[in-house]
């Protein structure tokens, strides 16, 4: 019994200083968790960036959700944000909404909207890898698809 | 129950009143509390679980579900045959009972019981005793509900 405690203790101890070291830690190591707020990621260079913030402030303006990530493409846009967990019954309806509001207001564009953590997750990692350059535009762009892709198999 | 009460003889009656008297009273809302914190625990286990799978794995989170479920079956399985979901069994009532790893629980502890009566007949005959019910009411619940989804669906009401 005693050696089982001990065990219980190192291994929290652990855990606890493990957690404490790394303070410079990346956005997508606690994107799940706490609220990152990435900047919008733009893979297509004839867009102009305050385009895409617009998109991002739109989307951000709706009540019931909060982090909100854009991706600009050449396709299309990916949007994914979370969704505050007293309106989680409403996700389908609020996911609706969007892309009305969304499709009303820029009707020439291809919007892919989703509130799954994982795109969201794959989103923040995107956009770090873009930032820190180890990522070209071309192959940001074919993740994009994918993830668009992936997207659509959920729905 | 009305014929019984008849058949008490005063004495009886006067021990029972006695019995009610020094019987210990069940301690419903500790009960309670112990099956709230550790079914939580329980199930911030299974988010964790889901999260390593959404983080490390190719999976989002409506594909996340099953390995969690997989997962936590599993573990309550080990937990089972080591004799450690026994005990927390003990402590946490229903808070160990209703969340998934109950069932994992019922399928060996009723494998362990019968398994001195061989394996075809013990452990294969009654591996699904207790886990039985649970497996057949939660499929007619889901084909009374997809039926219900169906019909909504074919009315165009959702």
């Amino acid at each position: 019994m005693r050696k089982i405690r001990s065990f219980t203790v190192m291994v929290c101890l652990v855990l606890l200083t493990s957690c404490s070291q790394n303070q410079t830690a990346k956005n997508s190591q606690l994107a799940l968790i706490k609220t990152t707020n990435p900047s919008p990621v733009i893979t297509d260079k004839s867009v102009k960036r305050n385009h895409v913030e617009a998109i991002k402030k739109d989307v951000s303006s709706f009540p019931q959700i909060y982090d909100v990530a854009v991706i600009k493409g050449k396709k299309g846009t990916l949007i994914s944000y979370k969704v505050k967990h007293l309106y989680r019954f409403r996700m389908k309806q609020i996911e609706k909404d969007i892309t009305k509001m969304l499709e009303k207001k820029y009707p020439k564009e291809n919007f892919t909207v989703s509130s799954d953590y994982k795109i969201f997750l794959e989103t923040v990692r995107l956009d770090e890898k873009i930032k820190s350059g180890k990522i070209s535009k071309k192959k940001a762009e074919k993740r994009l698809q994918e993830l668009i892709k992936m997207t659509e198999d959920i729905k | 129950m009305a014929s019984n009460q008849k058949k008490v003889t005063p004495q009886q009656k006067s021990y029972q009143h006695l019995q009610q008297k020094h019987e210990i009273k069940r301690p419903i809302l500790k009960n309670c509390i112990k099956a709230f914190f550790v079914g939580g625990i329980i199930c911030v286990v299974g988010q964790a679980i889901t999260y390593f799978y959404i983080y490390f794995f190719n999976f989002t989170e409506q594909s996340a579900g099953n390995p969690t479920v997989a997962t936590m079956v599993f573990l309550s399985m080990l937990l089972t045959g080591f004799g450690v979901y026994d005990r927390i069994g003990q402590f946490a009532g229903a808070g160990s009972a209703v969340p998934v790893t109950g069932f994992g629980n019922a399928v060996i502890s009723a494998c362990i019981e019968h398994r001195t009566e061989g394996f075809v007949l013990g452990v294969g005959g009654n591996i699904f005793k207790l886990a039985g019910s649970v497996i057949l009411f939660g499929v007619f619940s889901a084909f009374v509900v997809a039926l219900i989804k169906t019909l909504l669906t074919m009315w165009g009401v959702i």
